[in-house]
């Protein structure tokens, strides 16, 4: 293509590019970008809420309160350790669930259904649930460790205790997070030809070759769209965390949300609120820069 | 070569399989705990189906309060809000993966900051823009902010699922003086089925669920969501467990509906390739 | 690359740094226009209109199903006695409703009134958000008269008050009778003596039973034995914890629980993941539980067969004690129809609304209803507790007083600390929160 009709076919594009974006940049700007940038203003006060006009500036102490609070360095440690369990595990199971649901296997239909339901299950009964088989006093857990495998005496207290509380809140993410993974998977598998595994096999590479060779690569894609809204999914976890643990024993189990919540809505603090709100999104934006870095190529070339 | 594919097959199945035990455990606790008089009661060792088991919860979460009508409000929005959210999605990611314009990337970063924000930190300002714009007790006030919390996602999903799309045949309509209007519906949404089945499901789960913000934006019961009708199973000292298992139960059906009508799109062998098949 | 998202971190704070620099709080940001605050005080300030426009007043409250149909007669005989005013309630869950009315009230909206929890009336009053009611409501002397003083002294921030309260209920000893049978006790405890005693006399480790079960370590559920062993936790006037939350009496408070616990006697499901109280009551796995008036309804519905009975907290050094539960009728601040709202409000604590009430096990605060007929029989084990329950400390740092507590009580249970060295800071923690 020649300099000129590149440049007059950008140029063409500008006004469809208008009436693509603005549907969506209409709501964006009004019900995302305003409400955070008041949210933004909010975490410089001593914000009253009912009285907005007698809220008092404070400059960033909210930040330095919650930078300076043990209670938020463990809230961070939480939850960045369960990200991270979560985030590999999640991206593991999911993949090679998908892998074999995408074979031409009996009753397939069935297992993609039967492996999605935990995804739709509602979040309260499904963390009371695993509060319950993590019970302290023969919950089936414990049942299962010590009257049928017999690999304990007692009965383990998961949730008085600040690590092992963190056991259920993993893994109820996992079980309810998988199924998830593996749709965005298998709609991911999609895009890679047929003829080009059949190929593959005829021409003798094994399937750990055809994984390695074809099928991962030709996945870059749907492989960085799960780190990047798992991760973030992790970091901005807040429902198992409040459900199971409600941060006990002694405030060690928080998660960063847990914490937001109980200053915006317990405490009615919303500035320290706010504030706790904006140090997750700083650190979530700038390590998504990172990873779409990292891992994809720049947008827009 | 054909006995290796079958061993292969058979370990697959049996991986399935014993996955699916620890999908069911808390599945089967679920379902059984709905079936049972006293709810919060779990025997050990686990029954295998509880004795006596009962119907009472369904039969009281249905007719209790304004179920039904709760249910059908949850249906028109998460119906609005998928269809409006796949569209508008959809136009942006094609905006984003195909045409050139000014501060491309910047509008893209933007956008991607929507993933990125806790949604609980906008309720209020939000609060403050619904109720200015009278989408306060308001459907719409739900469904405009389901599509807004949620197209930054969807978005970046369909932004990679157009990219794959080939541009071999954009170009040939484009010779032959298509508009980017036409390329857009003729060539890339109908090659994009699995994508968009897949923001369909997402879509519909997220609007079907969320809670938080359908509980302040709604006063009016006659205007309450599913999720809403729930959580007033639970009041201060007594929270009656049967029908909040129960009605969670009968809250999944249509969410099975939806996976299973649109899971058909990611069966292998309409591979978005197979364009001359 | 890195300049575009650069720029999108730059123009944000160019963006803030305008909002920020050019308004004085009093103007918040564009969406935010119009100032939520202002209409309210015009409103209360408006003199006595001739003729009642029709008004709609919403009340928002978190009754249970039997008490909100109950709530719709009260209504409709309210709208009866008020033509031009009309009611209009909504439910919510509990947990959900303090998000609800916060963001209500942060966004400009409010419904007229509210009943909420008596623990939060000083932390909206003290925002501002509420409407001064001594001085203002025509009736609140008379009706502030007839109430109980425990539940009445939850209402009152700075020395005013910024509610009513609607209910009441307080906290007793439920026990189950078959337990007592068949370890041969006769009779409730009526000493903390003899309920450490029974407790332990109750548990069977081999059967899996316990004598006690709380339903966890936030201050509610120990509140009972705390203030009846003389615990307290701040002076009077709300100045300082130190010698009162670490008191001797305080001290004593928690030893003992946490003698029981050591003993195996008081169930461990209070630090998580165990089994609920009340089904572990129904099931005749705890033989004593602590708990409120609502248990009448939850055993009626869920265990029919149990046999239990309720008694009085067993006495400690200086008799028997209780917290006082229960919640609060507040009229918001942001409310356009104040004065309809005041008519409510005062229906709401009527002898006849509060007798309604009572039918669906909702218990009155009007004193002279104590050993009314009309009342549900099992109100006066309640009623006779009530005299000697305390209120919690009617503070807006309530919610993190008890956070200390609580931290302190699991602290003292896993063994971590010493009941007085848990305390001891816990004193500290509280008393930086009212330095503040």
């Amino acid at each position: 293509m020649s300099q000129t009709t590149r440049s007059e076919k950008k140029r063409n594009q500008i006004l469809p590019a208008i009436i693509f974006l603005i549907p969506g940049f209409t709501l964006l700007f009004v019900f995302f970008l305003g409400p955070l940038l008041y949210s933004f203003r909010i975490s410089f006060y001593q914000w009253n809420f009912a009285h907005p006009d007698r809220s008092v500036f404070v400059g960033l102490a909210n930040y330095i309160t919650q930078l300076t609070n043990p209670i938020f360095h463990r809230a961070i440690l939480n939850t960045f350790a369960y990200t991270l369990i979560t985030v590999s595990l999640k991206m593991v199971l999911g993949f090679f669930v998908a892998l074999v649901l995408n074979q031409k296997i009996p009753a397939r239909s069935f297992f993609r259904v039967a492996y999605y339901l935990p995804v739709i299950t509602s979040w309260v009964i499904v963390s009371l649930l695993f509060m319950y088989m993590f019970s302290g006093m023969g919950g089936l857990v414990n049942y299962f460790l010590k009257d049928v495998l017999h690999v304990i005496s007692k009965n383990i207290m998961w949730l008085a205790d600040p690590i092992l509380a963190l056991i259920p809140v993993i893994l109820v993410d996992i079980w309810k997070g998988v199924g998830w993974a593996t749709v965005i998977f298998l709609s991911g598998l999609q895009s890679i030809p047929m003829e080009l595994l059949e190929a593959a096999e005829v021409d003798g590479a094994s399937p750990w070759q055809r994984l390695i060779k074809i099928i991962l690569p030709l996945m870059r894609g749907t492989i960085v769209f799960l780190i990047v809204v798992l991760l973030l999914g992790g970091l901005n976890s807040y429902v198992p965390f409040q459900l199971i643990t409600h941060g006990n024993p002694m405030d060690q189990t928080h998660s960063i949300l847990t914490l937001m919540y109980r200053a915006t809505f317990t405490r009615m603090d919303f500035g320290n609120g706010a504030a706790i709100s904006y140090l997750l999104t700083l650190f979530v934006f700038a390590l998504s820069i990172i990873q779409l870095k990292l891992l994809n190529k720049p947008i827009g070339e | 070569m054909k006995r290796s594919k079958f061993l292969y097959k058979a370990v697959s199945v049996l991986f399935l399989i014993v996955g699916l035990g620890i999908v069911a455990v808390p599945i089967w606790y679920m379902v059984s705990t709905a079936f049972k008089p006293q709810t919060m009661v779990f025997e050990m060792p686990p029954q295998l189906w509880p004795i006596p088991s009962t119907l009472k919860n369904f039969v009281k979460a249905v007719t209790t309060d304004h179920f039904l009508l709760y249910f059908w409000n949850s249906v028109k929005v998460a119906f609005s809000a998928t269809i409006l959210t796949v569209l508008v999605s959809s136009m942006l990611a094609y905006a984003f993966a195909r045409l050139t314009f000014p501060f491309k990337e910047n509008l893209f970063y933007i956008l991607l900051l929507g993933m990125m924000v806790p949604p609980v930190m906008l309720i209020i300002p939000q609060f403050i823009i619904s109720h200015n714009l009278n989408l306060y007790n308001n459907l719409w006030g739900l469904i405009l902010v389901y599509i807004t919390m949620n197209i930054s996602m969807q978005t970046f999903l369909l932004r990679g699922v157009f990219e794959n799309v080939p541009r071999d045949l954009e170009e040939a309509a484009m010779i032959d003086g298509a508009s980017p209007f036409t390329i857009f519906s003729q060539i890339i949404l109908p090659l994009s089925g699995p994508g968009l089945a897949v923001v369909v499901i997402n879509s519909f789960l997220y609007s079907w669920e969320e809670f938080t913000w359908a509980n302040v934006n709604i006063a009016d019961s006659a205007n309450r969501t599913l999720p809403i009708g729930i959580a007033l199973f639970q009041s201060e000292h007594l929270t009656e467990w049967g029908q909040v298992f129960s009605a969670s139960l009968i809250a999944l059906v249509p969410v099975i509906i939806i996976f299973l009508l649109f899971q058909r799109y990611f069966v292998q062998g309409i591979s978005t390739t197979g364009i001359k098949g | 690359m890195k300049k575009s998202y650069l720029f999108v971190l730059v123009s944000l704070m160019i963006v803030m740094s305008v909002v920020l620099g050019a308004c004085a709080p009093a103007a918040t940001p564009e969406p935010a226009a119009e100032a939520p605050a202002e209409a309210p005080v015009v409103a209360t300030e408006v003199p006595a209109t001739e003729v009642p426009a029709p008004v709609a007043i919403r009340y928002w409250h978190t009754m249970s199903d039997a008490e909100a149909a109950k709530l719709d007669e009260v209504i409709a005989a309210f709208e009866a006695a008020n033509p031009g005013i009309t009611v209009e309630a909504t439910r919510y869950a509990y947990g959900d409703f303090k998000t609800a009315i916060l963001t209500a009230i942060a966004g400009g909206d409010v419904p007229d009134t509210a009943r909420m929890d008596i623990a939060w009336v000083s932390e909206f009053a003290s925002q501002g958000a509420l409407m001064q009611l001594d001085g203002a409501m025509p009736d609140f002397d008379t009706i502030a008269a007839s109430v109980f003083p425990g539940p009445l002294s939850t209402n009152k921030w700075d020395g005013h008050y910024y509610g009513l309260p609607q209910n009441t209920n307080t906290q007793v000893l439920v026990y189950n009778k078959a337990s007592f049978e068949a370890a041969g006790i006769a009779a409730a405890p009526t000493t903390m003596e003899e309920f450490a005693t029974v407790a332990c006399a109750l548990t069977d480790t081999a059967k899996g039973t316990y004598g006690f079960a709380e339903g966890g370590t936030y201050f509610w559920a120990p509140a009972p034995i705390f203030y009846a062993m003389g615990g307290k936790v701040t002076d009077p006037e709300i100045t300082t914890a130190t010698g009162y939350v670490n008191s001797a009496e305080s001290v004593a408070a928690f030893t003992m629980l946490k003698d029981l616990y050591d003993k195996g006697c008081l169930s461990p499901n209070l630090l998580g993941g165990g089994i609920a109280t009340d089904a572990g009551q129904g099931t005749g796995i705890y033989g004593m539980i602590i708990d409120g008036p609502w248990m009448v309804d939850i055993y009626k519905g869920n265990y029919p067969d149990l046999k239990y009975d309720f008694a009085l907290i067993p006495a400690g050094p200086n008799g028997t004690s209780s917290v006082v539960g229960g919640e609060d009728v507040v009229i918001l601040g942001g409310s356009k129809n104040a004065e309809a709202a005041q008519k409510w409000v005062s229906y709401l604590m009527s002898v006849d609304t509060q007798k309604a009430l009572a039918q669906v096990g909702v218990m009155p605060t009007i004193a002279s209803l104590t050993g009314d007929a009309s009342l549900p029989a099992y109100f006066g084990i309640f009623m006779e507790q009530l005299k000697t329950a305390q209120a919690r400390v009617p503070s807006p740092k309530w919610s993190d007083m008890d956070n200390a507590i609580n931290n302190a009580y699991q602290r003292i249970l896993k063994g971590e600390q010493a009941p007085q060295a848990a305390l001891d800071q816990a004193a500290a923690e509280i008393d930086a929160l009212l330095v503040k």
